[in-house]
C-alpha cells in the first residue's frame, strides 16, 4: 500500500517536475545570469558557484550565519513565499558547500553565496602567521604590506579588474582597486560597493565581503597572498593566476528571475530546486507548509496505523530530478527537482491509509455482522428444518405439515423435496397399513370358493373314507386361513369401530372394578391386584372401548406371566390425566421393542400357549384407544426388572 | 311348490357353490351374475329370497341399488346380503336398505342355511294368525320368536335377523349376563368381538328411535351384556 502511495506521490511529482522542466527549455537567460548557459555543461576546476542564502548573512567573518536552506522564522503566515518563510528545518551548511584551493592542504577554503543581488564571499585561510598591514601605511607601500586578498573578476563589459582587501586589524574591511594616476603614480581607491570583515581564526582568518552582482561579470576568483612577515615575498594561492591575477573560473550564478519564476509552480509541501548540471543548486523555492487539517491528522488509529507500518531506515523523502535542456536539447544547462517534503508526503499516506484502514475495518465489520446475521438466519432455519424432519415421520406415518417449503432459495428446495419425499412416504405407509385389509378382502373371495366348495364335497357326501381324512385337512387349512384373514382385516374395523364411538361422561374406577371382577372369573391361575383411587375419578370417552383396552393389557399381561402370579391393575392422577396402569411379573421388555410395541402387526414377544393367530394387534388397539382418549401408551420394564408395566394415560378435564 | 331363491353373485364358482348347496336343500335356485340381469328376472318373476353381493362385475355397488330396486318391488321379500366386504358402513347401508341380514361370506353353508330356512320361517310365520305360545313378554318388550318380530311398548322395532337372535338371547333369561361368544352362538354367526359391540349400539338406537329412555341392555365390563327389566 504504502510503495503504491509512494509509486504514484513519485508519478505525479515527476510529472509536475517534467513540466516545469519542459517549461524552463533553453531558458539559459532565466536560469543563470550570464548568457552563455549553454557552456556551463563543461565543468572548470575554478568555477564558482555561489549558494542561494536564503537570508542575509552578517559580515562579521563567521560562517555559520550563512544558511543555505531557508531559516525558521517567526513569520506567522505559513503561506509566505518568501524565502525565509516555511518550517523547513535548518540545514547546517554542507561541508561540500566549500571550495578548497592548494592542492591537499586546504589552505584555502572558499565559500560563496548569493543573496538579493549580492554575491557573498567568505574565505577561510589557513595561515599560521596572521601579518596585518602596518597601521596608517599606504596600502601600497611594500614594506608595510602584510597578508593580503585579491578578488579578481570580469566587470560587466568583460573586462578583467582586481581589487584587494587588507586590514590593519580585525574587523571592518574594504576592498580597494589600484588605480593608476597620470604620471605612473598607483594609488589604492577604496571601493565602498566591497565590504567586508576580518576576522582571525585560531588556524588562521576568515574574511567576509560582500560583492554587488551589479558589478561583476562572467568570471570570478580570489587569490591570497600570504606573507609571514611584513613586506616579505607573499605565497600566492587561489583561483587567480597568480602572475596577473586574472580570473581562471567562472562565477555561476542563477538569474535573479529564477526564484520568482519558481515560486509560481510552488505547492503546498513541495520544493523546487535548479541545480548546475555539475548538481550545485542555483535557486530554490519552498511551498507553504501544509494546511494544518492536513498536517495535524494525528488520531490514535493514525498512530496505531504508523507505528503498523513504517518501516525503519526506508528514506521517506520523495525526490524527482528533471533535466533541463537547452533549446535544441543537446545540452543539459540545469536539473529541476522536485522535493515531496516529508510532512506532506506522511500526511497524505496517512491520511490515504487511516481512510482505507477506516473503510476496511467498517467493510470487514459490516461484512462479518452480516454474516453472522445470515449464518444465525440460516442456522435458525436449518435447525426448523431439522426438527420438522425428526418430528415429521411419525410411527404412524402420518406428515405433519413442513417448514420452509415456501421459501424461496436453496433450503426451500430441500425442504419442497422433503415435503414432497414425505407425501410420498406417507402414501406409501398409508398403502402398507391398508395392504393387509385389502390383501384380506382380495384373498376371501377365492377362500370362500374353497370353502364352499370343501363343504358341498362333504355335504354331497359318498366318497371313500380316506378321502374324507383329506378332506378334513383341507378343511382345517382353510379355516386357519379364515382366521388369519379376519385378523388381518381387524385393524381396520377396529380403528373404523374407534372412530364411531361415542363419548360419555363415566366414572373409570367404577369401570375399571367392575372389569377386574370379571378378570378374576375369567382368568383363575392368576391373582388380580387392585390400586385404585376411593374418589370416583370421571372422565371423558367410550367406557366400552376402556375395557376393551383393558382387556387387550390384561390378555397381555397373562400372556407373559406365569400362572399363580399377580396382576396389578391401577389407576394413578396426574394434572389433566388419568393413568391406567398394568403390572405383571414376567420377561423384561425386549429391548429392540421399546416404542415399536404398539405398533400394529408387531409382534415380538414369545409367550403365552395359545394357538389362536397373533398379530399383535392388542397393543395397537390400546394404543388406538389411548389416543382416542387424548392420551398415550407406554410400556416399561418394572424398576426391578422383575416384569412389565404398561401405562396408558387418559386425558381428564374438570367438568 | 320349492321356494326360489335368487342368487346375485359376480364370482361364478361361489355362485355355482351356493346353487348346489341350496339344490341340495331342496330350494330351487337362479343365479345371476349382474344387476340388470337380475332385474329382468326379477321383473318377470319375483324369487322368494335373495342373496345379493354387494359388488356386481362393474358395479361396486351395485347390490345396494339392486336391494333398493327390489325393496320397490316387494316389502316383505327376505334380502341377505352376503359379501367379502366387512366394513361397519356397508353393514349399516345395506341394513338401512331393508335387508334382512348382512353376511361376510366367511359364513359357513351350513350358518347361512340356517339363516335362510329362519327367513322362510318367518316368512310363512307372518302369513299365519299370530300364536300367542311363541310369544315371550318381558315388561315393554314383546318377542316373537316365530315371526322374529319384535315390539317395544306396542311398537315394532325393525331388527335384522342377527340383531334378533342377539336380543332374543339377551331378553330370555333377563339378569343374565351373555358374553360375545354366547351372543355369537346364538346368532349362528362368527364376529369378532367389535362387531358384536356395534350391533350391540345398532339394537340400543333402534330402541331408542322409539324410547329414548331405552336402557335395557346393559353393558357389564369385561364379561358381557344382559337384559335388565
Amino acid at each position: 500500500m504504502e510503495s503504491v502511495l509512494r509509486e504514484g506521490e513519485k508519478q505525479s511529482l515527476a510529472a509536475v517536475s517534467q513540466t516545469i522542466a519542459s517549461s524552463l527549455q533553453g531558458r539559459g537567460d532565466l536560469l543563470y545570469r550570464s548568457e552563455a548557459a549553454g557552456e556551463l555543461a563543461k565543468p572548470e576546476p575554478f568555477d564558482v558557484h555561489p549558494l542561494p542564502l536564503a537570508g542575509e548573512p552578517f559580515l562579521d567573518g563567521y560562517a555559520d550565519d550563512w544558511p543555505q536552506t531557508p531559516r525558521a522564522s517567526s513569520d506567522s503566515s505559513p503561506y509566505g513565499y518568501a524565502h525565509s518563510s516555511g518550517r523547513a528545518e535548518e540545514q547546517p551548511l554542507p561541508p561540500q558547500a566549500w571550495t578548497y584551493v592548494n592542492n591537499g592542504q586546504d589552505r584555502l577554503g572558499i565559500l560563496t553565496g548569493v543573496h538579493e543581488r549580492m554575491l557573498y564571499v567568505l574565505l577561510d585561510v589557513r595561515d599560521d602567521k596572521l601579518v596585518f598591514d602596518a597601521t596608517a601605511s599606504n596600502p601600497l607601500n611594500p614594506q608595510a604590506l602584510g597578508d593580503r586578498v585579491w578578488l579578481g573578476f570580469e566587470d560587466a563589459d568583460g573586462v578583467e579588474r582586481q581589487v584587494f582587501i587588507s586590514a590593519t586589524s580585525p574587523g571592518v574591511v574594504r576592498a580597494r582597486r589600484i588605480e593608476t594616476r597620470e604620471l605612473g603614480q598607483q594609488v589604492a581607491v577604496e571601493e565602498p560597493r566591497i565590504e567586508g570583515a576580518w576576522q582571525p581564526t585560531s588556524r588562521g582568518y576568515r574574511v567576509e565581503l560582500r560583492v554587488p552582482l551589479s558589478l561583476l561579470g562572467n568570471r570570478f576568483g580570489v587569490l591570497v597572498d600570504d606573507r609571514d612577515e611584513r613586506g616579505a615575498l607573499p605565497s600566492s594561492y587561489g583561483t587567480l593566476r597568480p602572475d596577473d591575477l586574472n580570473t581562471r573560473g567562472r562565477l555561476i550564478v542563477a538569474s535573479p528571475d529564477l526564484a520568482p519564476y519558481l515560486h509560481q509552480f510552488i505547492q503546498p509541501g513541495l520544493r523546487l530546486t535548479v541545480t548546475t548540471p555539475q548538481g550545485s543548486t542555483l535557486a530554490s523555492a519552498d511551498g507553504p507548509a501544509p494546511p494544518a487539517d492536513l498536517g495535524e491528522e494525528r488520531g490514535i488509529l493514525a498512530r496505531i496505523y504508523r507505528r503498523l507500518l513504517d518501516q525503519p531506515g526506508q528514506s521517506r523523502r520523495l525526490e524527482t530530478p528533471a533535466p533541463i535542456y537547452d533549446h535544441d536539447r543537446q545540452k543539459i544547462i540545469g536539473t529541476l527537482r522536485v522535493t515531496q517534503t516529508i510532512d506532506r508526503w506522511l500526511t497524505l499516506r496517512d491520511r490515504a491509509l487511516t481512510t482505507l484502514l477506516n473503510f476496511t475495518l467498517i467493510t470487514s465489520a459490516i461484512a462479518v455482522l452480516t454474516m453472522f446475521v445470515f449464518a444465525a438466519h440460516l442456522a435458525l432455519r436449518l435447525s426448523r428444518l431439522q426438527r420438522a424432519s425428526e418430528s415429521a415421520l411419525t410411527r404412524e406415518g402420518l406428515v405433519t405439515t413442513f417448514p420452509e417449503t415456501r421459501a424461496p432459495d436453496e433450503l426451500g428446495n430441500v425442504a419442497r423435496s422433503f415435503s414432497t419425499l414425505l407425501q410420498r412416504l406417507n402414501e406409501y405407509t398409508g398403502y402398507l397399513r391398508t395392504l393387509a385389509g385389502k390383501l384380506a378382502h382380495e384373498i376371501r373371495t377365492p377362500l370362500t370358493i374353497v370353502r364352499s366348495s370343501l363343504e358341498n364335497i362333504e355335504s354331497e357326501g359318498g366318497m371313500p373314507p380316506q378321502a374324507r381324512v383329506y378332506l378334513d385337512r383341507a378343511r382345517e387349512g382353510s379355516e386357519r386361513l379364515n382366521a388369519i384373514l379376519v385378523a388381518m382385516g381387524a385393524a381396520t374395523r377396529v380403528e373404523e369401530a374407534i372412530q364411531g364411538a361415542e363419548r360419555t361422561r363415566f366414572d373409570l374406577v367404577r369401570v375399571i372394578a367392575s372389569a377386574i371382577s370379571s378378570y378374576r372369573i375369567g382368568f383363575p391361575a392368576r391373582e388380580f391386584a387392585e390400586r385404585l383411587p376411593t374418589e370416583p375419578v370421571e372422565i371423558d370417552g367410550a367406557p366400552d372401548l376402556v375395557v376393551q383396552m383393558l382387556d387387550k393389557l390384561v390378555d397381555n399381561a397373562v400372556d407373559f406371566s406365569p400362572p399363580g402370579a399377580t396382576i396389578t391393575i391401577g389407576v394413578r392422577l396426574e394434572p389433566g390425566a388419568a393413568i391406567v396402569e398394568v403390572e405383571n411379573p414376567g420377561p423384561p421388555l425386549p429391548l429392540e421393542a421399546h416404542g415399536r410395541l404398539f405398533e400394529s402387526l408387531w409382534q415380538s414377544r414369545k409367550g403365552g400357549d395359545d394357538e389362536r393367530p397373533h398379530f399383535g394387534l392388542g397393543l395397537y388397539i390400546v394404543k388406538l384407544i389411548a389416543e382416542f382418549h387424548g392420551g398415550r401408551a407406554e410400556a416399561s420394564d418394572l424398576p426391578d426388572s422383575s416384569g412389565a408395566r404398561f401405562s396408558v394415560w387418559l386425558e381428564r378435564r374438570e367438568s | 311348490m320349492k321356494k326360489l331363491i335368487a342368487i346375485v353373485e359376480d364370482e361364478p364358482a361361489i355362485r355355482d357353490n351356493y346353487a348346489a348347496a341350496f339344490t341340495r336343500e331342496g330350494y330351487t335356485v337362479r343365479t345371476y351374475g349382474n344387476r340388470s340381469a337380475a332385474m329382468t328376472a326379477f321383473a318377470a318373476r319375483l324369487p322368494d329370497l335373495a342373496i345379493i353381493d354387494i359388488s356386481l362385475e362393474d358395479e361396486p355397488e351395485g347390490g345396494f341399488e339392486l336391494c333398493r330396486q327390489l325393496r320397490a318391488l316387494s316389502a316383505e321379500l327376505p334380502i341377505i346380503f352376503l359379501t367379502a366386504r366387512d366394513s361397519e358402513l356397508d353393514a349399516v347401508s345395506g341394513l338401512r336398505l331393508g335387508a334382512d341380514d348382512f353376511l361376510t361370506k366367511d359364513l359357513s353353508l351350513a350358518h347361512l342355511s340356517a339363516r335362510v330356512n329362519a327367513l322362510f320361517r318367518r316368512v310363512d310365520a307372518l302369513r299365519r294368525p299370530n300364536e300367542e305360545n311363541q310369544v315371550v313378554q318381558r315388561g315393554p318388550l314383546k318377542l316373537d320368536s316365530e315371526r322374529m318380530q319384535v315390539e317395544w311398548e306396542g311398537k315394532v322395532v325393525l331388527l335384522s335377523l342377527t340383531e334378533f337372535w342377539i336380543v332374543h338371547a339377551l331378553a330370555k333369561h333377563p339378569g343374565h349376563v351373555k358374553n360375545r361368544q354366547q351372543l355369537m352362538d346364538a346368532a349362528n354367526v362368527v364376529l369378532d368381538d367389535n362387531t358384536i359391540t356395534s350391533h350391540i349400539k345398532r339394537i340400543r338406537r333402534k330402541f331408542q328411535a322409539i324410547d329414548p329412555k331405552f336402557d335395557g341392555v346393559q353393558t357389564v365390563y369385561g364379561m358381557g351384556y344382559r337384559w335388565v327389566e
